[in-house]
């Protein structure tokens, strides 16, 4: 149940920040200088990190999702609450810190 | 003796407390019986068989749906034992729910056997390596519970769905040779609305089951035998 809610939760976080992206986009369609503009409002520290927590949010939601599709086709059913816990949570946490720590060194702290 | 305390959800606006010595081996069954012969005789709640065969005293015990007979307060390791009637089912009274909505829905898959050949003089054949036999030995335990159907997230917010365990009927009888009624219940299984696509493989179902019964595992093989329903009208 865990997973099923995290699946949700992450889920919204990307519908909103879709949004965000597909507005910023969008733009480009009023010159470049608007979307330069667009792009300087992100360019804010508290952004970098939302970035940071972009990338735990899609990690969690894809590895998830694989970790379904593979109960659907009948793979890991009975090891699901540890296919969880070690493909979502364990090889996720791994791949979010390979990314989240080079960004908040050299987007955050500018290193 | 070990002293436990009982907090017994007889409404929502009325939790009972009740201190209760339990013996090592007693169950929450024993210690609802303790209560009602010492301390509260109004207390109602449904029991039958004692061990776990009948599936009549299934109730919210610390938040998870379990038989009151077969689960011994010592494994809950919690001084605080909170007792409720199950979830997403109406109440009669204190801890006894109606099982109304739950038959309903098992009524809907036909969990009756509909002979192909009503006529048949003859014992059906099950070789022990034939589909029905290889599947089926752990998935016929169902004892009518009703701990998956309130555990079921996707039931608490659509009062259509069938719920894991007429699913599982619907599953036997389908495997069943003898049976002869697969449109019928795949028509009902394949209700966009209230049929086996509307889980979402929480798992709850499964982790509930008192008698062990990988349901999950039952609607995930049905979802992807229904990509080819064709296997079970052929036959």
């Amino acid at each position: 149940m865990a997973a099923w809610r995290l699946q949700r939760l992450t889920g919204l976080l990307l519908l909103v920040y879709l949004f965000l992206h597909v507005r910023t986009v969008h733009q480009l369609s009023q010159g470049p200088a608007a979307f330069n503009e667009a792009m300087a409002f992100f360019r804010h520290p508290v952004f970098k990190l939302l970035e940071i927590g972009l990338l735990g949010v899609v990690i969690l939601h894809a590895l998830n999702g694989v970790r379904i599709t593979l109960i659907d086709l009948g793979i890991g059913h009975r090891r699901q609450a540890r296919l969880f816990w070690i493909l979502s949570v364990g090889a996720g946490g791994l791949l979010f810190l390979a990314g989240a720590i080079p960004m908040f060194l050299f987007s955050v702290l500018k290193l | 003796m070990n002293p436990y305390l009982f907090r017994i959800l007889r409404s929502p606006s009325r939790t009972d407390i009740f201190q209760v010595s339990l013996e090592e081996r007693m169950t929450v069954l024993d210690a609802l019986f303790s209560i009602r012969q010492e301390r509260d005789p109004t207390l109602a709640f449904r029991c039958s068989c004692r061990v776990g065969m009948c599936g009549t005293c299934a109730m919210s015990v610390n938040g998870t749906a379990r038989l009151a007979c077969r689960t011994r307060v010592v494994t809950l390791k919690s001084k605080t034992v909170t007792v409720a009637p199950l979830p997403n089912l109406p109440v009669i009274r204190d801890l006894v729910v109606s099982l109304d909505p739950f038959f309903e829905q098992w009524k809907r898959v036909l969990p009756a056997l509909h002979p192909r050949e009503p006529a048949a003089k003859d014992l059906a054949r099950i070789p022990a390596d034939s589909p029905y036999a290889r599947q089926t030995p752990r998935k016929r335990d169902c004892i009518t519970c009703g701990a998956c159907f309130s555990a079921c997230g996707v039931r608490g917010t659509n009062r259509g769905y069938l719920g894991p365990a007429a699913i599982n009927k619907a599953f036997l009888r389908l495997l069943d040779p003898r049976d002869g009624a697969a449109t019928q219940r795949l028509d009902v299984l394949n209700d966009e609305y209230s049929g086996l696509w509307r889980c979402h493989t929480q798992f709850n179902c499964t982790e509930v089951c008192p008698k062990g019964i990988d349901l999950t595992d039952t609607i995930t093989r049905l979802k992807r035998a229904m990509l080819a329903p064709g296997r079970w009208l052929a036959r």
